[in-house]
């Protein structure tokens, strides 16, 4: 008995090393699944495995789990679904259509399941007219919105019933992480007419290199490096035209100035 | 042959061959980097095409496209990550063999193979064109507006028929694609749709910026506020030409899996994925040593290889012969057609011969310049995939602005395309698929031009499909929708029991 014992407890040991060993807890355990991104889209973090057997069906190929935040996305892109839904008829021209009289009987005709008296409107004139693309558009979109909030309610639904987790705090951090880097973008976008291309390139180049944690000189060379080698490619071997900083180039003598303005 | 020889000559332009050299490299080494698809590179390239010539632009996108996915091997086979997406299957077997220390023998098995696939595909397509050319031309003659416009049709349905578990997704997603082609002032009629007065808007979105925000900076944000991955040292030795030797002694793999990769890159929306499920699961059933796949068994790993490099070359045959893109990258390039002014489709048989057979044999020359390419570098290749991701993003962003800049010279470009990269992260995050919005916006304005165009013959409904080729794709469009339920109502009953 008391051997036995302490086998069990030898085990629990060990067990309990590796997980410190492996900087797993309970908690990120539970979470392992939720933070890392998917294979299909990402495949930096993408560690492939085939099953046991080594059958492959076509589902493992197309592998998708619904993430948390997606009951949420889902519902934002129903109502943007709608709001284009709301917007057909006075964003399309649907106001000025023009139709055959007795629209439903018509379009019965097209399928022989009703008789139309008189002379028939040619089809090709209603599919003409500016509202029909967006109507098709709509009659794709809308069930498809709806279809897809309802599976992805469904799925809330199952998670909350065994307890898995359902906030979306960590999905909405990530959102806001992004949205530093699409604020430099567009600062970036706003100091190259005022900078020109090569001194914000290089100004944007270093800073990124310096925010993500490359702090040493060989880093920040290769952040400076990159950037010149996208300028250089892209004005010079490319020929594309962007703004350059004259008044800084107008300080420069005149050989380096017109080497400058050639190629960077 | 007359068509061959100027086809050849057209390739023997210093710009065309130096475009190959560098389209071939540069989609070599952004397949080998974990994080960077050819789908980035050649959104971000595809501002510069406008001022190339066209035959320089296509070469350069075809060089990245045929070459990324010899890259996307080496990651896959050395540290269990594929370099691009279609490369996932090569890893169930590769990595095994590098554990297994024969990451040599795996990496010279996957090129040969890849090369195999390649130039299989790219020679069938040549000798349809040699043998076919003649009747092909009369295929314009077949194929009307609204013939053309029922393959789109059917292109979609596939597309969508496609993503088997997010059906509902691809579907919602093609839709906004769609909406967004819709987007402008209706030039036959001057009536705005949905441009809420805003005058950027009237001459519609740019379907450049459209791409680069969705695939090139929503990838960037995803790098950026990611995680440097830490992959394992990995260590190539020489012998890459045996990998040709062993590759014969797996003839019958080998063939099929070519054929399977020609014949699924022919159908729109199909893909490499499919491609390489079937030419897997068929190597699986005939091999001696079953057990052995997903173990190491050099018979997968050459189904996988083969299978997705054989797409490539098939995937242009629908783009070139319907004017209707399968995927996302033949949808970009189609973008490259508008610009020169070429209209893909069955006219381009009896106007531009000469140029088909420039495409299909710039390939051919791409295929042995990746193989030589890497038989000599693969060492210097493989330390691409230690590029820390952060730092990738950093640089993917700063060329996705001089990208979207460079169309227009336009800052709302800039700040549309940020926009659309923002939606683009959001639905990486979430794992939606991108291709459905893109392929949307593409195969909606196909469809909205095709169906304005070919108006004018339709009296009744009936009208748009009484045309063979018509009748036929419809009749197929109907017959994928049926199956498409019937699997769906036969998953849910298998779900409940």
């Amino acid at each position: 008995m008391t051997e036995c014992h302490y086998l069990l407890k030898a085990k629990r040991n060990r067990l309990n090393k590796l997980i410190n060993k492996s900087g797993l807890n309970s908690l990120n355990l539970y979470l392992f699944d939720e933070q890392t991104p998917g294979p299909t889209n990402v495949p930096a973090f993408f560690k492939s495995e085939c099953p046991p057997d080594g059958k492959v069906k076509l589902d493992d190929l197309f592998q998708f789990k619904r993430k948390r935040g997606d009951f949420l996305f889902s519902l934002i892109i129903l109502f943007v679904a709608l709001f284009f839904l709301i917007s057909f008829f006075t964003e399309t021209g649907w106001q000025s259509r023009k139709l055959p009289n007795e629209f439903g009987t018509y379009i019965l005709h097209q399928f022989g399941l009703a008789e139309v008296d008189g002379k028939l409107v040619r089809f090709g004139r209603i599919l003409k007219q500016s509202w029909v693309g967006p109507l098709l558009c709509l009659m794709v979109l809308i069930p498809a919105a709806i279809w897809n909030v309802r599976t992805s309610f469904q799925v809330h639904r199952y998670r909350k019933r065994f307890l898995l987790p359902t906030g979306i705090r960590y999905e909405l951090e990530k959102y806001v992480a992004a949205i530093e880097y699409v604020a430099y973008f567009i600062l970036y976008t706003v100091l190259v007419p005022t900078l020109g291309y090569l001194i914000s390139t290089l100004f944007l180049g270093i800073f990124l290199t310096w925010r993500l944690g490359y702090r040493s000189g060989r880093w920040i060379l290769i952040g400076l490096s990159s950037s010149l080698v996208i300028v250089f490619v892209f004005r010079s071997f490319l020929q594309i035209k962007t703004p350059i900083n004259i008044w800084l180039y107008d300080l420069l003598p005149s050989a380096v100035r017109g080497f400058m303005l050639t190629y960077f | 042959m007359e068509a061959f020889l100027l086809g050849l000559q057209n390739l023997m332009e210093p710009s065309v061959l130096f475009a190959i050299v560098i389209g071939s490299i540069g989609g070599l080494a952004i397949g080998a980097i974990p994080g960077i698809g050819p789908a980035i590179a050649i959104a971000i390239l595809l501002p510069a095409t406008i001022f190339l010539d066209d035959l320089v632009s296509l070469v350069l996108l075809l060089g990245v496209y045929g070459s990324s996915m010899y890259g996307g091997a080496i990651p896959a086979i050395l540290i269990n990550t594929p370099g691009t997406p279609v490369n996932a299957l090569t890893t169930y077997d590769g990595y095994a063999m590098t554990r297994r220390g024969e990451a040599s023998r795996a990496l010279s098995l996957a090129y040969s193979a890849s090369f195999f696939g390649g130039c299989f595909s790219i020679i069938a397509a040549l000798v349809a064109l040699f043998a076919f050319g003649p009747y092909l031309r009369d295929l314009g003659a077949l194929f009307g507006q609204r013939d053309i416009l029922m393959a789109a049709v059917l292109g979609s349905v596939l597309l969508i028929a496609a993503h088997r578990q997010t059906m509902g997704i691809a579907a919602l997603l093609f839709g906004f694609g769609f909406l967004i082609a819709m987007v402008g002032r209706q030039t036959t009629r001057k009536i705005d749709r949905f441009t809420f007065d805003i005058e950027y808007l009237f001459p519609g979105l740019n379907l450049i910026v459209v791409i680069i925000g969705i695939f090139a900076l929503s990838q960037a944000l995803i790098l950026l506020t990611g995680k440097d991955s830490d992959p394992p040292e990995a260590r190539v030795g020489g012998g890459a030409l045996l990998g040709f030797v062993e590759l014969s002694k797996h003839k019958i793999v080998t063939v099929f899996s070519a054929f399977y990769g020609t014949l699924m890159g022919i159908i729109p929306g199909v893909g490499e994925f499919v491609a390489q499920f079937f030419s897997y699961s068929t190597a699986r059933a005939l091999s001696k040593n079953p057990t052995r796949f997903g173990h190491g068994s050099p018979e997968g790993l050459i189904a996988s290889e083969t299978a997705n490099n054989a797409v490539p070359a098939a995937a242009m045959i629908p783009l070139l012969a319907l004017g209707v893109p399968g995927e996302a990258l033949t949808a970009m390039m189609m973008v490259v057609f508008f610009d020169a002014g070429i209209k893909p489709g069955p006219d381009i048989f009896e106007n531009n011969s000469d140029f088909l057979f420039s495409l299909f044999i710039a390939l051919l020359l791409i295929n042995v310049l990746v193989l030589s390419t890497l038989l000599l570098s693969t060492r210097f290749i493989a330390k691409m995939i230690y590029i820390p991701n952060r730092f990738l993003g950093s640089l993917v962003m700063i060329l996705s602005f001089v990208g979207v800049f460079s169309i227009r010279n336009s800052l709302t470009d800039c700040i549309f395309a940020v926009i659309f990269g923002y939606v683009g992260f959001i639905l990486r995050r979430l794992d939606w698929p991108l291709v459905p919005l893109v392929l949307g916006l593409v195969l909606g304005s196909i469809i909205l031009e095709r169906m304005t165009a070919g108006a004018s013959q339709v009296k009744s409904l009936v009208d748009l499909v009484n045309r063979p080729v018509s009748a036929v794709l419809a009749i197929s469009v109907l017959l994928i929708l049926c199956f498409v339920i019937w699997s769906m109502i036969k998953n849910r009953r298998s779900y409940k029991n």
